[in-house]
């Protein structure tokens, strides 16, 4: 297991909290840590996840304050100690 | 800039008085010289432009097709309830030249598309992106490339909001920040969420047109309501980017 800082913005902060650490098993991925998130709030899991247990594209993750996008990034591996910051942008005007 | 530089009137320095000490003669100048593009006149646009109209913006041009329903109400502070059923632009340009009648607004009450949208936003020196859709914003967005015209972009829902301002070819562009949008439509809005981030929006407005202090250059900033905390997060251009990758 390794530990993951996580810091959650705005509507994340809400569901989830605003600064915690999760255990993840080794090796640690995208996919697991947001799993691992959504687990501290179910009603707060859709809006992370798809139904297919898919991290949801408009989510915007970073590891230690670097970017990570593309079709690939549920598999990016992420190691003991990174800090994941999550935000779900928002639509309305 | 529209290219008015007479001095200020006696009328335009009792009006702006109280920011005359922080900007200056040259400072309002430039203000009133400006032609900001507002791209909705809703949640957001309502604060944006009432600011600009306020902090005496020379020309502002309001988009919007939509006409204003008791709904909006809430949160679209420049319409009350004599303006059901009109056209917002209108409604919107009467407050603001009731505000100021020394500006020039242009109410335009169509929505932006692919056919109009360099001609809606030629002349512009700033667009202020307070639309409510994506496909809208992205589309914004490439014009505003195009024309390499600075766009702040700004977005509401609930108690939260984002902002980030986009230098074509400078900064990450909408695109590059948001590759994919948001699901979900008309997700609830709270008045005072719009409220602070379309004022945050005219901010950045005034500071772009005035070249003072920092604005959000690679950065969304993102207002916490709940918690009365605005963040940053980092965001850097996408390479792959189809609107913005390939300059440089």
């Amino acid at each position: 297991m390794v530990t993951i800082k996580v810091r959650a913005f705005a509507r994340f902060r809400e569901l989830f909290g605003d600064s915690f650490e999760i255990q993840v098993s080794t090796p640690a991925t995208m996919h697991s840590v947001i799993q691992a998130v959504g687990k501290r709030n179910e009603r707060g899991l859709p809006e992370l996840m798809d139904g297919e247990g898919k991290i949801i594209r408009s989510v915007i993750i970073l590891v230690n304050r670097e970017r990570i996008t593309g079709e690939r990034r549920e598999e990016h591996s992420v190691a003991g100690g990174d800090e994941v910051a999550i935000y779900p942008p928002v639509a309305g005007g | 800039m529209n290219g008015e530089n007479r001095m200020l009137s006696e009328r335009e320095r009792q009006r702006y008085m109280r920011q005359l000490s922080l900007i200056g003669d040259e400072g309002q100048e430039r203000l009133r010289s400006a032609s900001v593009c507002v791209a909705g006149a809703g949640g957001l646009g309502s604060p944006v432009s009432l600011y600009l109209a306020a902090a005496g913006i020379g020309h502002i041009r309001l988009i919007d097709p939509d006409r204003v329903e008791r709904s909006n109400l809430n949160r679209q502070v420049l319409h009350a309830e004599p303006d059901i059923s009109r056209f917002k632009v209108e409604s919107a340009a009467d407050k603001l030249r009731a505000l100021n009648p020394d500006i020039q607004i242009e109410p335009i009450p169509v929505a932006i598309h692919d056919e109009n949208s360099l001609r809606m936003t030629s002349g512009m020196d700033l667009l202020v992106d307070a639309l409510d859709s994506y496909q809208a914003r992205y589309l914004l967005n490439r014009v505003a490339y195009i024309q390499n015209i600075p766009l702040v972009h700004a977005a509401v829902s609930g108690f939260h909001g984002q902002l980030t301002t986009v230098i074509p070819g400078e900064t990450a562009c909408l695109q590059c920040t948001m590759p994919y949008p948001p699901e979900g439509k008309s997700p609830p809005v709270l008045g005072a969420t719009a409220g602070v981030v379309g004022i945050l929006q005219a901010l950045e407005v005034i500071k772009l047109l005035l070249h003072v202090g920092d604005v959000a250059r690679n950065v969304l900033l993102v207002w916490d309501g709940k918690c009365g905390r605005l963040d940053q997060i980092p965001i850097e251009r996408d390479p792959g980017c189809p609107v913005c990758g390939s300059s440089d």
